[in-house]
């Protein structure tokens, strides 16, 4: 949908973003992930046009540009308007006849679960409404664009999961989301597609559902210390672990388990417990950040 | 296109009249109207409707301007620059909003300074608003470019110090051709010492033309950017147009699409560092 090509930013002698090519694709829940600083912000402000890039371009695929609904990090609104004024105000400026705007208006402020709260100032409504409500103008128009940046951020895990609900939903209408967020949990129940920045550079990319699946591996748990077993158990495979009483199998060394199985009770160890698992996006998130 | 403009300038508007320098600039045209305009002290001549007018537009345009300009400068309306096609539209309707809050404050006063004012009639009436426009035009495309909206890198420092240069410049020129005058008449004495007689005399001619016509024709160029004011100045005090002095309406309008363009182009390439 939108393609980023060798987009460097630099504000003076930082360098915000350093030479990033990307495709945003559409139809797509990008999540964006990465530690303070590494340029989460800065890629959506380039994509939302509010910022230029110093190197690079910025296409979009499909003509003209899209629409883009955009909620900003900070939840910063005109305060002295209501509700109901504010998404008015977006839908005008997102070409939504008026004949239509008070419909559409109700949709989104059901959508978001703040049908109620169409008549109170913005000034009187709570941090987690402020994360509605910028859903809410991102919606206005129906873009099929939009740039959530870190919509969850300071709401209770209660929000949060109805956050993620509605991102899912929007996927289900086939809107193309890009989502920066330190919520790994988040991401992970979210995401089609998983990006991870550092210092400035795309330092993972892949789809959530391949990344997840990557690096299987089976954990055997048994009822005491391996230690005099470890050395003998570590010779039979390089993809053999051992720490305390548990033996990992990675790879190639997980067609051994019966044998590793086998081995272990004709030592005398008790097996507690068995499991294949994959890999965790903390985990992957941990590696590509350090 | 237009409509999402009216929809900004609308909000925009709204936004100021409702808020405590909106207020202010409200009570301020009542003020003024009371102070230049006492409908107990008689009746102004025509003359000074029209140039009191014009100057109190003028200063309530930049303000205006730069007070909606600096709302507009706020993060919060990241996301609605965002859904623009162009951000000339967002420039547009802060253009506008802005003209529109004025013109209706400058009218107000105009409307009100006719109770018991000057006995115009309708033709001498009708000539001011067109004045009045341009230069409100001039002023708010001017005080666009003061505003950290469109200021981008140097080019307020370009724009109003080219400005300030022109402005000292006439009150300098005297000195200044004095100066090469002096200059050239050194450099001509010294080439012919050292025996370059074609440089010198070169030089000659120079300093021949700056003792003769040079100082009118340095004092025409920088005037020229000015005459419009001058001309209608001029043809307000005199009552009347002459047919030269009826353009300069339209060449301070010529003036404000060239500096609206500057605008647009430093807004649409600049990044926007809004305030939150």
């Amino acid at each position: 949908m939108i393609t980023l090509e060798h987009v460097t930013k630099k504000y003076y002698t930082l360098t915000a973003l350093d030479n990033v090519s990307l495709t945003i694709p559409k139809g797509e829940v990008l999540g964006l992930l990465g530690p303070n600083g590494a340029g989460k912000t800065t890629l959506m402000k380039l994509v939302a046009g509010v910022i230029s890039p110093t190197k690079g371009k910025i296409t979009c695929q499909d003509e003209p540009w899209p629409l883009i609904g955009y909620k900003p990090e900070r939840l910063l609104y005109p305060n002295n308007l209501k509700v109901g004024q504010y998404l008015d105000l977006v839908a005008g400026v997102s070409d939504v006849p008026a004949s239509e705007r008070e419909r559409v208006i109700t949709e989104n402020l059901a959508r978001v679960n703040m049908l109620d709260a169409a008549n109170m100032r913005i000034a009187h409504i709570s941090k987690g409404m402020r994360q509605r409500l910028g859903l809410a103008q991102a919606l206005m128009g129906d873009p099929p664009l939009l740039l959530l940046d870190e919509p969850s951020n300071g709401l209770d895990p209660e929000g949060q999961v109805e956050i993620g609900r509605y991102i899912r939903e929007l996927n289900d209408l086939g809107k193309t989301i890009v989502l920066s967020s330190h919520h790994l949990h988040e991401v992970t129940q979210v995401c089609t597609y998983l990006v991870i920045l550092n210092k400035g550079q795309i330092h993972y990319e892949n789809s959530m559902s391949v990344a997840l699946g990557l690096r299987p591996f089976i954990r055997i748990h048994v009822n005491r210390q391996l230690k005099e077993a470890a050395d003998f158990l570590r010779s039979l495979h390089p993809d053999i672990s051992i720490e305390g009483d548990t033996v990992f199998l990675k790879n190639n060394a997980m067609r051994l388990r019966r044998q590793i199985l086998t081995l272990l009770l004709n030592m005398d160890f008790d097996i507690l417990r068995v499991e294949q698992k994959r890999v965790t996006l903390s985990e992957i998130y941990a590696e590509t950040v350090q | 296109m237009i409509g999402r403009i009216w929809q900004l300038s609308r909000y925009y508007i709204r936004s100021l009249t409702l808020s405590l320098l909106g207020l202010v600039f409200i009570i301020g045209t009542f003020l003024f109207w009371a102070i230049f305009f006492p409908p107990g002290q008689g009746t102004p001549d025509a003359e000074n409707y029209i140039l009191i007018i014009a100057a109190f537009g003028a200063a309530m345009t930049f303000l205006v301007t730069l007070s909606i300009a600096a709302r507009a400068n706020r993060a919060e309306n990241m996301p609605l620059v965002a859904r623009l096609p162009s951000r000339v539209e967002y420039l547009t309707a802060v253009f506008t909003a802005s003209l529109l809050f004025s013109l209706l404050l400058q009218f107000v006063v105009a409307a009100l300074a006719l109770i018991r004012g000057p006995e115009m009639a309708l033709g001498k009436l009708l000539e001011a608003p067109p004045i009045w426009i341009s230069l409100d035009l001039l002023v708010t495309i001017m005080a666009l470019h003061a505003s950290d909206l469109v200021a981008s890198g140097w080019s307020r420092v370009v724009i109003y110090g080219t400005l300030a240069i022109l402005l000292i410049g006439q009150s300098f020129i005297g000195r200044i051709n004095d100066w090469l005058l002096s200059l050239m008449s050194n450099l001509s004495a010294f080439f012919y010492a050292q025996q370059f007689d074609s440089i010198a005399e070169l030089i000659g001619h120079v300093t021949s033309w700056l003792s003769g016509t040079g100082e009118s024709f340095f004092r025409s160029v920088l005037s020229i950017v000015f005459w419009p004011f001058q001309a209608i100045g001029q043809a307000i005090i005199t009552g009347y147009f002459t047919p030269m002095e009826a353009l300069a309406p339209s060449v301070l309008i010529l003036y404000a699409a060239i500096l609206y363009l500057i605008a647009a182009d430093l807004f649409a390439s600049k990044d926007l560092e809004m305030i939150e």
